[in-house]
C-alpha cells in the first residue's frame, strides 16, 4: 500500500488528468521528434555503408582509349591501388513512345560474375545478361516504361535502333533513383555494346585506392600518379573522375533533411521543456495551499520537492513510453522513405542502444531540469505565504503605464478591458506562454516560408529560362542547317543553337580531374556557349556581369561551378579543359542557376577554341503551345526531323521534366518541414491551454466574487476567452518578425546544402494568416474549456476553494 | 498511550512540565506594507503551562492569528523569543521548523485544510508519513484510533468533500494529533461551523487538554468560558488582559495573569 503522500501524487495526477495528458503529449512529441531523427540517422548511416560502400565504389575512374585485362592486372599491382577493374559507359536513349525518348545510361561490364569494383547485384531475372539483352536498375523500370521480360527500343549515339530485351533487374545502390533523375540505367556486356553499334571496348579504368580512401586530395594524388605511370606506359588518359569519396550522390540531401529535422526536434524539445516549466509552475500555483498544509503538518522542503520531482518523472516516463516507440516507428518509416531517395535497401532496422539512451535522457532529464526551478521555488514557500488568506489575489496588473494605456482606450467593453488587464497579471507566466506560442508559431511559419521559398526559387529559376526544351546532340552539328530545320517546324516559336562540352579545371601538363559520379550527371561540370544577346536565359547576377556581344574570352560561372572552383573570383583567369586541351578564359561574372555546374561563354568565344566553329551540340527551343500534349507533339516532330537528317540526339529535356526531377529531389524535405511545423503548432497551443487552465484555477475565487456582484457565467466565459485570444494574437505579433531570421537561416542552410546557394527569404502570406487563424481558434478553444469550468462553479464553491 | 517511533522528542520536552510549555518574551512583529510599517504584535510576553486550554480573543486585526503563527513557527518574529516545549522556535530555520512542527505541535485551521485528494484516514496518516513516526504498518491503525477518538471513525475512508464541516474539523483535529504533539494550536477552529458543531469541537479540545495536551485557540466565540482555562485578550497587538476562567468539566485549571 502506498503511503499517503504517494497516494496524493497519483490522485493529483488523475485529478488533473487534462493537464497531465498535455504534459505527457508535449514531452512525448519532443521525444518522438528526437527519436525519429536519431533512428533515421543511425539506420541510414549504417545502411548506406552497407549498401553504397558494400558496392566497393571506385575511388576514381580514369577515362582512357582502351583498358584490357593485362593492364588491369598491372594496375592492381601498383602501389596505393587496392583494386581495379575495366568498364565502359554509354549514354544511349530508350524509346518510351512514338518519337519520344528518354536518356538511358548503359553500364558495360565484362564479367558480372567477377565484379570487384562498383559492384551491383541481381534483383531478379538473368545474371549475367545474354548478348542482345540488358539488365535494368530496379528504380529505372518506370523510366524505361517496361517490365522484366519486355522489349524496349534502344539507340546508342553511333548505332541504329535495336529491340533490346530486359532480361533481368539489378539493384545498384551507388546510383540515385532513376525516377528522380528522369533517366534509365541499363547494364550490358561488351558484346551487347558492339551489337548495339558501338565499339565494344572497355575504356574506363575504375580504381579503389588502398590508403586514405575518404580523402579526396589523397585519392586525387594516387589517381594522378597512376595516370602518370599509365602515360609512361604509352596509354592515353583523357580524364580522371573523382566523385566525393565514400559519399552517395544524394548524401547531401539526406544530411540536409536530417539536419533540419534535428534542429526542429531540438527546438520541439526546448519548447516542450518550456511547456513543462509552465505547467509545473501552474500545478504548483494551484497546489500552493496544499503545500502550506503539508508543511504545517511536518513536511520538509525536500519531501515536498521530492513529491513533485517524482511527479515529473512519472509524467516523463509516461511520455517516454508513448513517444519512444512512436519515434522509433516513425524513424523506421522515415528511414524507408529516405532509403528510396538514396536507392538503398535497408537490410536491418536494428537501432543502436545509444538512440534509446538519448531519448531517455531527453525525455526524463530535460523536463526534470527545467522543472527544478519552479519545484524549488514552490516547495521552499513558507507556510504563512502558502496558506495566508488574502481573499482575491492582489498582484498588480501591468505597470502603471500599461494601465494608463488600457484605461485610456475609449469605447472598449469593460469586460474586455478586464480581460486585457488580466493578461498582464502574471507577467512571468505570460512571458513563458508568449515565448512558447511565438516560438512554435515562428517555426510553423518558417516551415511554410521555406516551402514557399523552394517554390519561389524554382519559379524564379524557371522564369530565367525562357525556353521549353533542351535537346542535347551526341556530337557537334552545323548550326545553320539545324536552325533551318527546326525553326521551320510547326509549333516551334524560337530556337537557339548552343555549344556544349564537358569540362574541368585544366592545369598545364596535368590530366583533367572532374567530380562526376558514374551516372554522368551528379557532380558534372560543363561548358555552355550561346549567343551573347540570347533572350532564352537571363540568370540573376550574383557578382560581376553577364556576357556581352563581342566577348570572346569572357566566362560566367554559375554558383555550383563556383563551388567546384572555390578560390575563383570575378576578374580571375581560368583555364578550362576542352577535349583534353586547356582553354583560357576571363571570369566576368557569377550567376545564380538551379541546375548542374556550368560555365557560360559566348558562341564566338566557343568557336574560337572548340575546333569546330559553326557547330552546336545543344538546341534550346521555345514552343508556341503551352500545354504538355502540344509540346509532346512538337518534340516528336523535332525527333523525326533530326532522325531524318541523321542527327544523333543524346537527350531531350523538357523544362517540365527538369522541374519534376527537381521537385522529386526536395519532396521529402518539404514534407519534413511541414510535418515539423504542425508539431510546433500542437506544442504551442498545448502551452496556451495549460496557461489558461492555470490562470483559471488561480482566479477561481475571483470569479466567485464577480458572480456575487452580478457577473453572469456568460460574462466569465467572455472574459476568459478574450484573454486567451489576446495572448494568442500577442504571440502572433511576436512570431511574425521572429520567423524572418529563422526562415532566412533554415533557407540558407537547406539551399546551400542542396544547390550551393541560399534560398530567397520568402514570407508566405498564407503561412502568416494561417498561423493567425490557428492562434485565434486555438487560443479560443484552449481557453473555452477552463472558462466553461470557471463559469459553472457556484459562488459557494469558488469562495471555499483551497 | 501513544508513543513516538524512531523519532526523538522535541529538545528538552521532558522538562516542559516543570515550567511553562509555551513561553513568549518581548515578541514583536512588524509587517512592511505599502502604506508603511504595520506593527501586528508589540512586545508581547506570554506563558502557557502544560495542560492549559487557552483562548486568544480580540477584535479583528488585534494580532491573534499573528501570535499563534509565531507559536507554530508559521511566521517569524521581528524581535523577541518564542520557546515551545523547550525549543527556541524563533531560532529555527525553515527546515528545522518543519521537522519540529510535525512532531511538536498540531495545527488546526479555520477552513480545515484537509488535502482533497486524500481520504480522511490518509490525511491523518500524512504527518506520520512526513515525519516518519510510527512503523508504517501501524499508521493506519493509529489514524483509525484517532478518528474514533474524535468520533468519525466511520468516515475514515471517505474523501473530505463527502464530510460535513464539523466532521472535517474533527478530521483536522485527528490529523493535528497524529504525531502526538504536546501542543495543539487552532486558529478559529469553530469559525466555519454551526453552533452545535462548534460546541462539540470545543468539548473535544477541552477533553484533549484534560488529557494533558496544551491547547491554544484563537476564537471569536463568546460562549467558550466553560471550556477554557484561560483567556488571553489582544488589542492593537498587545495583551490587554489575561484572566483565569472557572473550572469546567472537572479538569484542573490554572490561571496566570500576564501583563501587557
Amino acid at each position: 500500500m502506498l503511503s499517503p503522500r504517494w497516494q496524493k501524487l497519483w490522485r493529483d495526477l488523475w485529478l488533473t488528468r487534462g493537464r497531465t495528458t498535455m504534459m505527457v503529449i508535449a514531452i512525448a512529441v519532443s521525444i518522438f521528434g528526437v527519436g525519429a531523427v536519431l533512428t533515421t540517422y543511425s539506420t541510414l548511416t549504417r545502411e548506406i555503408s552497407r549498401n553504397y560502400l558494400g558496392t566497393n565504389p571506385a575511388s576514381a575512374t580514369l577515362e582512357m582509349d582502351k583498358v584490357d585485362d593485362a593492364l588491369v592486372a598491372a594496375v592492381r599491382g601498383r602501389p596505393g591501388i587496392a583494386d581495379a577493374e575495366a568498364r565502359a559507359s554509354v549514354t544511349a536513349r530508350v524509346q518510351v513512345g512514338p518519337d519520344t525518348w528518354r536518356p538511358l545510361v548503359l553500364f558495360v561490364v565484362k564479367d558480372m560474375g567477377a565484379m570487384r569494383v562498383s559492384t551491383f547485384r541481381s534483383d531478379g531475372g538473368a545474371w549475367p545478361p545474354p548478348t542482345g539483352t540488358m539488365l535494368v536498375e530496379r528504380t529505372a523500370l518506370p523510366m524505361v516504361e517496361a517490365r522484366l521480360g519486355e522489349t524496349v527500343v534502344v539507340k546508342t549515339p553511333n548505332g541504329p535502333q535495336h529491340q533490346v530485351l530486359i532480361s533481368g533487374v539489378v539493384h545498384d545502390p551507388a546510383l540515385a533513383p532513376a525516377w528522380q533523375e528522369r533517366m534509365g540505367y541499363g547494364y550490358i556486356t561488351p558484346a551487347t555494346l558492339a551489337w548495339l553499334g558501338e565499339k565494344g571496348d572497355l575504356d574506363e579504368l575504375k580504381i579503389v585506392v588502398s590508403e586514405q580512401v575518404g580523402d579526396a586530395v589523397a585519392v586525387e594524388r594516387t589517381a594522378r600518379e597512376l595516370a602518370g605511370w599509365l602515360q609512361q606506359q604509352g596509354h592515353e588518359v583523357h580524364e580522371i573522375q573523382i566523385p566525393p569519396p565514400l559519399k552517395h550522390p544524394h548524401q547531401n540531401q539526406m544530411v540536409a533533411v536530417l539536419l533540419l529535422l534535428l534542429i526542429f526536434s531540438l527546438m520541439a524539445l526546448v519548447l516542450s521543456a518550456i511547456l513543462v516549466a509552465t505547467m509545473i509552475s501552474g500545478l504548483l500555483a494551484v497546489q500552493i495551499r496544499q503545500i502550506g498544509v503539508m508543511k504545517a503538518v511536518g513536511a520538509q522542503t525536500r519531501q515536498i520537492a521530492g513529491l513533485y520531482v517524482v511527479m515529473i518523472l512519472v509524467i516523463s516516463a509516461a511520455a517516454l513510453a508513448l513517444g519512444c516507440p512512436a519515434g522509433v516507428a516513425a524513424g523506421r518509416a522515415f528511414s524507408a522513405a529516405l532509403a528510396e531517395l538514396l536507392n538503398i535497401t535497408l537490410y536491418s532496422q536494428a537501432i543502436p542502444w545509444w538512440v534509446f539512451g538519448v531519448q531517455v535522457v531527453a525525455g526524463l532529464l530535460v523536463p526534470l531540469l527545467v522543472a527544478l526551478g519552479p519545484i524549488a521555488r514552490g516547495s521552499r514557500i513558507t507556510v504563512r505565504e502558502a496558506i495566508a488568506d488574502f481573499g482575491v489575489s492582489q498582484e498588480r496588473a501591468g505597470g502603471r503605464g500599461l494601465d494608463a494605456v488600457l484605461g485610456g482606450l475609449r469605447g472598449l467593453d469593460r469586460s474586455l478591458l478586464l480581460a486585457l488587464r488580466n493578461t498582464f497579471r502574471r507577467r512571468g507566466r505570460l512571458l513563458l506562454t508568449l515565448g512558447l506560442l511565438a516560438a512554435g508559431g515562428a517555426m510553423f511559419m518558417t516551415g511554410l516560408n521555406v516551402k514557399a521559398a523552394w517554390g519561389k526559387n524554382l519559379d524564379d529559376s524557371f522564369a530565367t529560362r525562357r525556353y521549353d526544351l533542351e535537346i542535347r546532340l551526341s556530337r557537334p552539328e552545323p548550326v545553320e542547317s539545324l536552325i533551318a530545320r527546326i525553326s521551320s517546324l510547326p509549333g516551334v516559336k524560337n530556337v537557339e543553337a548552343w555549344g556544349y562540352a564537358p569540362t574541368a579545371l585544366a592545369r598545364p601538363g596535368v590530366i583533367d580531374v572532374v567530380r562526376t559520379y558514374p551516372d554522368g550527371g551528379h557532380g558534372s561540370f560543363s561548358l555552355r556557349a550561346g549567343p551573347a544577346e540570347t533572350t532564352l536565359v537571363k540568370f540573376p547576377v550574383l557578382a560581376g556581369r553577364r556576357l556581352q556581344p563581342g566577348d570572346t574570352d569572357a566566362l560566367v560561372l554559375n554558383q555550383l561551378a563556383l563551388a567546384q572552383l572555390p578560390d575563383v573570383t570575378v576578374g580571375d583567369t581560368l583555364s578550362l579543359s576542352l577535349d583534353g586541351r586547356g582553354t583560357a578564359w576571363r571570369v566576368v561574372g557569377i550567376v545564380r542557376e538551379i541546375g548542374p555546374a556550368s560555365a557560360y561563354v559566348t558562341t564566338e568565344g566557343f568557336d574560337r577554341v572548340s575546333g569546330h566553329p559553326g557547330s552546336a551540340r545543344s538546341l534550346r527551343i521555345v514552343t508556341a503551345e503551352g500545354d504538355l500534349v502540344a509540346r509532346g507533339q512538337v518534340i516528336q516532330a523535332i525527333e523525326r526531323t533530326l532522325t531524318e537528317a541523321n542527327v544523333s540526339v543524346a537527350m531531350v529535356m523538357a523544362d517540365s521534366v527538369f522541374r519534376t526531377a527537381l521537385g522529386e529531389h526536395i519532396a521529402i524535405l518539404i514534407f519534413s518541414l511541414v510535418a515539423m511545423a504542425v508539431v510546433m503548432a500542437v506544442v504551442g497551443v498545448l502551452g496556451l491551454m495549460s496557461t489558461m487552465s492555470t490562470n483559471m484555477a488561480e482566479r477561481t475565487r475571483e470569479f466567485g466574487v464577480m458572480q456575487t456582484i452580478g457577473a453572469t457565467p456568460h460574462t466569465v466565459i467572455r472574459i476568459v476567452v478574450s484573454e486567451g485570444v489576446f495572448i494568442g494574437v500577442l504571440s502572433w505579433i511576436i512570431a511574425v518578425p521572429l520567423a524572418l531570421p529563422l526562415s532566412a537561416l533554415v533557407g540558407t542552410v537547406t539551399g546551400n546544402l542542396a544547390f550551393r546557394a541560399p534560398l530567397p527569404l520568402v514570407v508566405s502570406p498564407f503561412a502568416v494568416l494561417l498561423w493567425l487563424a490557428i492562434t485565434i481558434i486555438g487560443s479560443a478553444a484552449a481557453s473555452a474549456l477552463p472558462a466553461w469550468r470557471a463559469s459553472r462553479l457556484t459562488v459557494r464553491e469558488t469562495l471555499a476553494y483551497v | 498511550m501513544d508513543h513516538h517511533h524512531a523519532t526523538p522528542q522535541p529538545p528538552d520536552a521532558g522538562t516542559a512540565a516543570a515550567g511553562p510549555l509555551i513561553a513568549v518574551h518581548h515578541l514583536t512583529k512588524t509587517y512592511e506594507t505599502a502604506s508603511g510599517p504595520f506593527v501586528a504584535l508589540r512586545d508581547v510576553d506570554l506563558q502557557v503551562r502544560a495542560g492549559e486550554f487557552a483562548a486568544v480573543v480580540g477584535k479583528s486585526g488585534s494580532g491573534k492569528s499573528t501570535l499563534i503563527n509565531m507559536i507554530t513557527g508559521i511566521d517569524r518574529p521581528s524581535a523577541g523569543e518564542v520557546h515551545v516545549a523547550g525549543t527556541a522556535v524563533h531560532a529555527l530555520n525553515q527546515e528545522q521548523l518543519a521537522i519540529w512542527r510535525g512532531r511538536g505541535v498540531g495545527v488546526v485551521f479555520q477552513f480545515f485544510q484537509l488535502l482533497p485528494t486524500l481520504t480522511v484516514a490518509e490525511n491523518v496518516m500524512l504527518p506520520m508519513d512526513f515525519c516518519n513516526t510510527y512503523p508504517v504498518r501501524e499508521r493506519r491503525a493509529r489514524a483509525l484510533a484517532l478518528l474514533a477518538k474524535v468520533g468519525i471513525a466511520a468516515q475514515a475512508d471517505k474523501l473530505p468533500s463527502a464530510l460535513s464541516g464539523g466532521e472535517q474539523q474533527r478530521a483536522a483535529i485527528a490529523r493535528a494529533l497524529a504525531n502526538d504533539p504536546p501542543v495543539l494550536v487552532a486558529d478559529e477552529p469553530t469559525g466555519n461551523l454551526d453552533s452545535h458543531t462548534s460546541e462539540a469541537v470545543l468539548q473535544l479540545f477541552a477533553g484533549l487538554a484534560a488529557e494533558g495536551k496544551t491547547v491554544v485557540m484563537v476564537t471569536h466565540e463568546r460562549d467558550v468560558a466553560r471550556y477554557i482555562t484561560r483567556t488571553i485578550t489582544l488589542a492593537d497587538g498587545a495583551i490587554a488582559r489575561a484572566a483565569a476562567t472557572v473550572e469546567s468539566q472537572g479538569s484542573p485549571r490554572r490561571a496566570e495573569v500576564d501583563h501587557a
